[in-house]
């Protein structure tokens, strides 16, 4: 019975137990991380007798890791920057002549484009893509925002409906531009959502593998999923530092989750649900 | 930074693209290799080169890095990036259909290798000199493969399926080397018998189960089965009953766990004392030794018959050089520096010693103790190559009939039913060729 | 609202999106369609086959295996993800300790690298869980379930130990709309739990159930990364999914042009999917 004076102690017992099977495996990996390979072959969930912080600096060596955490940052915040500027535009423009055919037929071809799955397009975009030299960084952004569009203009779109139109008449018969008005109010109003979408598109683009994996070919260009990818035969039996690995592959966006929970928690949902 | 400026040009250039690309996209499917160099690096005065180089062994990784290095200290002008993807046929067949294929190709003279020497992959070696270093025989037998007259690739290593066995886990059991098929099963149950694991198998990679597979198939294929086949005049059911099966008592014969242990599991395992015998080729001995520096270990020819005179040890190209036909003559240049690097005998000496291979490269010694008792199969010729390197392109790669055969053991189905799917793949690939 | 001329800037914000997104998008899915209709393997030249690839996909069992395999992961996790995070959403929505620390802890599964989380699992399953399981005497799971008939089940269980995050929290949106007067009202009718959560809660939240139906089964249909880092289809084909046949026989087994035409079918039927999942939408009245 829902009793809003006392704690549950039902819900709390669940929720330990569910909290337990989401840290196991994170705690297995911190645990094989920091063992050498001896002491990992006595024991894998022990406490190490003595800790080899050296598997790091020797996995970030393996893994040419700042090389590829400076390509998913490049990858990520061009994505993101670029997606929010010219998606949301498109959303305006879609969400204002709604009422015209051109406009409706637009939203519903971009809409209709979502259900498209990605392995038919893959194929033969990976050899349009090195056809026309873009076969890389600058490629896959490009791909990250206009692939963004289809869901992006739906979130927008559903905003902007719920956004009245007074502030922009009043503007229009102060003789400023649909530009300016874009720019000028429409954007900044749009704070909560492009919030949501640059959120979801940095997601997107940090950790995504097929797109990247299709599209790089140059081992300089690589993120860091591909690059674990593509060293896995690297660590051999050395498991400890392929952990170690692992772990530096995830640390930045843990860290990045860590100081922003509750914009990331609330910008996913605000996606979702409009 | 050069990528900033790019991404404004491409953001100038796309409204002029999406104009005039309608008409030239369609263009792309008869070019093999458009040649183009969309790679950084271009801009600087020094004629720096880099070279993108892809070879498909993670056991030797360390030691190619290791060449590359002294390589470069030698060429400061050419920087030598090594790949090694777990799926390196697939990810060369995506560098293919991209137009950025490496320009150094380290592999097996597989039917990825094949398919792209024969459809202009790779640069023609024709004429060099770097021919007249390696054996001729291993040049031959590249050629063979590929069905001309051309030589796509120098040979830089060969290997061999032995069975790999534990020296102190013999001993314990006291057993003695098998050379008779029906010898090997009596030592596997005595092995059993008394609590020890037979065979460890590591076969939840399934490319693990072509290794025994080749052993045995070769062994038991008639004369000029491959040209019978295609002719439908035999098929793998009537010629291969015997492995199916003996397939299937390796299998049974090992650890518990073989279709859940990958690898590098079951090298660790292995190498860990886990197993007395391991149906692995020669490549894994380096591997073996770094998971455990201690394991004493011995090789003897897969016995895949009862008559030891008849015995056969397969034996292939395990790593042949080979260069991309980019039509980017700087480039080509400096591969060809790379690999004659390569072909000095001491450098081919350390690597086919760290690597646990035999080398064709003249000059080059064999100086593994564990690879001896293999040594006189070599030099009498007693070889064969794998006979995988002769199935259809489809059926070899992206691991189709690997993958058919660990489905087949893993479900225990028999060896009828694993040689009909055998057929029907064959038939299936043969007919996309 | 007054109707206005149609201006200018509107139609500059449009076109250029339109035609990278044509250019990008549609091309590319269009030219798939056409290699569909070819022989050709990649490189090298090819012919016209009219319907050949479709003829022979529907006689493929490699193919229609990874349809059957697809379709059972993606019910499955689905159901599963759904009823998960239904639960802990209920659980983190009553009155807990630290309840933003929960929260928190429960969505971090989603930021993370599907990959390497596999990666992390693959490990956890070939060497923790047989050690685990031989020494609590449970010899079923001695073995790594990825070696086994049950291999499938291990991907389920990836995908939901990320899946339910995402849920979680759309649930946990759903549940904190409803007023506090809802069930104080039940309550006086003297409504237990159970009929307390179908009859009210459940009506309520129900156009996030269908939001979270959709988005996971269109993310779960095209599983891929878990599949490379997990089982790589084995043993033998059976945790091919259909996004993973597409990607390893189109680019590795020289069957560009077959594997088009099977693009081309998991096309169809998505979209016949989503139809469906419309329909189910309109019937139930939500906006979407």
């Amino acid at each position: 019975m829902r009793n809003r004076n006392h704690r549950n102690p039902l819900a709390i017992g669940f929720l330990v137990l569910g909290a337990f099977f989401i840290l196991f495996p994170m705690y297995m990996a911190i645990m094989v991380s920091l063992k050498n390979p001896q002491e990992l072959g006595q024991s894998i969930l022990g406490w190490p007798r003595r800790i080899f912080w050296s598997n790091f600096p020797q996995a970030m060596a393996a893994t040419h890791y700042t090389h590829a955490f400076e390509n998913s940052l490049f990858i990520t915040a061009f994505a993101v920057i670029l997606t929010i500027l010219t998606n949301s535009m498109v959303a305006y423009a879609i969400a204002r002549n709604m009422h015209r055919r051109f406009f409706k037929y637009l939203y519903y071809y971009f809409f209709a484009a979502m259900f498209v799955p990605f392995p038919i397009i893959m194929l033969p975009l990976v050899r349009q893509m090195s056809h026309i030299g873009l076969a890389d960084r600058v490629g896959l952004i490009i791909l990250y925002v206009v692939y963004g569009i289809s869901f992006n203009v739906f979130v927008y779109v559903g905003y902007l409906r719920s956004v009245p139109m007074e502030l922009e008449e009043a503007a229009l018969v102060d003789g400023a531009g649909r530009w300016r008005i874009f720019w000028g109010i429409i954007f900044p109003l749009m704070g909560p959502m492009n919030a949501t979408v640059g959120i979801l598109a940095a997601l997107w683009a940090w950790n995504d593998f097929l797109l990247p994996l299709v599209m790089l070919g140059n081992p300089n260009q690589f993120t860091l999923p591909l690059m674990q990818y593509a060293l896995q035969g690297q660590y051999s039996t050395n498991y400890s530092e392929a952990f170690a690995s692992y772990l530096m592959a995830l640390l930045p966006m843990i860290i990045v989750y860590v100081v922003a929970q509750k914009w990331i928690i609330n910008g996913v949902t605000q996606g979702s649900i409009k | 930074m050069k990528q900033e400026t790019k991404l404004l040009a491409v953001g100038v250039t796309i409204a002029g693209m999406v104009v005039g690309c309608g008409a030239n996209t369609n263009t792309n499917s008869t070019t093999p290799n458009s040649g183009n160099s969309t790679n950084t690096g271009s801009a600087q005065t020094v004629p720096q080169v880099q070279l993108n180089f892809l070879q498909n062994k993670p056991e030797v990784v360390t030691q190619w890095n290791k060449i590359i290095q002294e390589f470069h200290k030698k060429n400061p002008n050419i920087t030598v990036k090594q790949v090694n993807p777990p799926n390196t046929d697939t990810e060369l067949q995506a560098d293919v259909a991209k137009g950025q294929v490496p320009d150094i190709i380290a592999m097996g003279a597989d039917a990825t290798f094949i398919q792209m020497a024969n459809n202009g992959i790779f640069k023609s070696l024709a004429g060099r000199p770097e021919l007249a270093k390696v054996s001729p025989s291993y040049t031959k037998m590249l050629e063979a493969e590929v069905g001309k007259s051309t030589p796509f690739a120098l040979p830089y290593t060969a290997n061999a399926v032995p069975i790999i066995y534990n020296q102190t886990l013999f001993k314990k059991y006291h057993v003695a080397v098998p050379t008779t098929w029906n010898q090997l099963i009596a030592v596997a149950k005595k092995i059993k018998a008394a609590g020890g694991t037979p065979f460890y198998n590591g076969w939840k990679d399934s490319w693990t189960i072509a290794v025994p597979w080749n052993a045995l198939a070769t062994n038991e294929e008639p004369a000029n089965f491959f040209t019978q086949l295609k002719a439908n005049k035999t098929s793998f059911t009537k010629a291969l009953p015997t492995a199916a099966a003996r397939m299937k008592q390796l299998s049974s014969l090992g650890n518990s766990n073989e279709f859940g242990t990958d690898y590098n599991d079951a090298n660790s395992g292995f190498a860990n004392g886990k197993g007395a015998m391991y149906l692995q080729g020669t490549w894994v001995l380096p591997v073996l030794r770094q998971a455990n520096p201690n394991v004493k270990l011995g090789t003897f020819v897969f016995p895949a018959t009862n008559q030891p005179s008849k015995t056969k040890m397969v034996s292939g190209i395990d790593s042949l050089l080979a260069l991309a036909n980019s039509g980017n003559s700087t480039k080509e240049q400096a591969a060809m520096k790379f690999v004659d690097f390569l072909l000095q005998p001491a450098v081919a000496t350390e690597y086919a010693n760290v690597a646990g291979m035999f080398s064709p490269v003249k000059g080059a010694k064999m100086q593994d103790a564990a690879l001896r008792p293999l040594q006189s199969y070599i030099t009498a010729g007693r070889v064969v190559d794998f006979a995988d390197h002769y199935y259809p392109p489809a059926m070899a790669a992206g691991d189709q009939y690997e993958s058919l055969l660990q489905g087949a053991l893993s479900k225990n189905q028999s060896a009828k039913s694993i040689l009909q799917q055998m057929d029907t793949l064959y038939k299936q690939s043969a007919a996309h060729e | 609202m007054f109707r206005m001329r149609l201006s200018w800037a509107y139609i500059w914000m449009t076109i250029p999106a339109l035609g990278l997104f044509m250019y990008f998008h549609t091309w590319p899915t269009l030219h798939g369609l056409m290699y569909s209709f070819t022989n050709w393997n990649g490189f090298g030249p090819f012919q016209w086959i009219g319907f050949s690839n479709y003829a022979a996909l529907f006689k493929d069992p490699q193919v229609i295996h990874s349809y059957l395999f697809t379709f059972q992961f993606a019910v499955v996790t689905v159901i599963l993800v759904n009823v998960l995070s239904l639960i802990i959403a209920l659980a983190l929505n009553s009155k807990i300790v630290l309840p933003k620390t929960f929260k928190a802890l429960y969505f971090m599964p989603y930021v993370l690298s599907t990959l390497v989380v596999s990666y992390i699992f693959n490990y956890l399953f070939s060497n923790v869980e047989p050690s685990v399981a031989s020494a609590l005497h449970l010899t079923n799971l001695a073995q790594n379930i990825l070696g086994t008939n049950w291999a499938w089940v291990g991907i389920v269980i990836v995908a939901c130990w990320q899946g339910v995050a995402f849920n979680t929290i759309l649930y946990l949106a759903g549940l904190q709309t409803i007023p506090e007067e809802v069930y104080e009202a039940s309550m006086i009718d003297g409504a237990s739990p159970w009929t307390n959560f179908w009859k009210v809660t459940f009506p309520l939240i129900a156009p996030f159930f269908t939001i979270n139906m959709v988005l996971a089964a269109k993310n779960y249909l095209q599983v891929f990364d878990q599949i490379v880092a997990l089982t790589n289809g084995g043993p033998g084909t059976a945790t091919q999914s259909v996004a993973f046949v597409i990607y390893t026989n189109g680019f590795g087994g020289g069957e560009l042009a077959y594997q088009s035409a099977n693009a081309a079918v998991f096309l169809i039927i998505l979209i016949l999917i989503a139809l469906l999942q419309v329909r189910v939408l309109q019937g139930r009245e939500v906006q979407l």
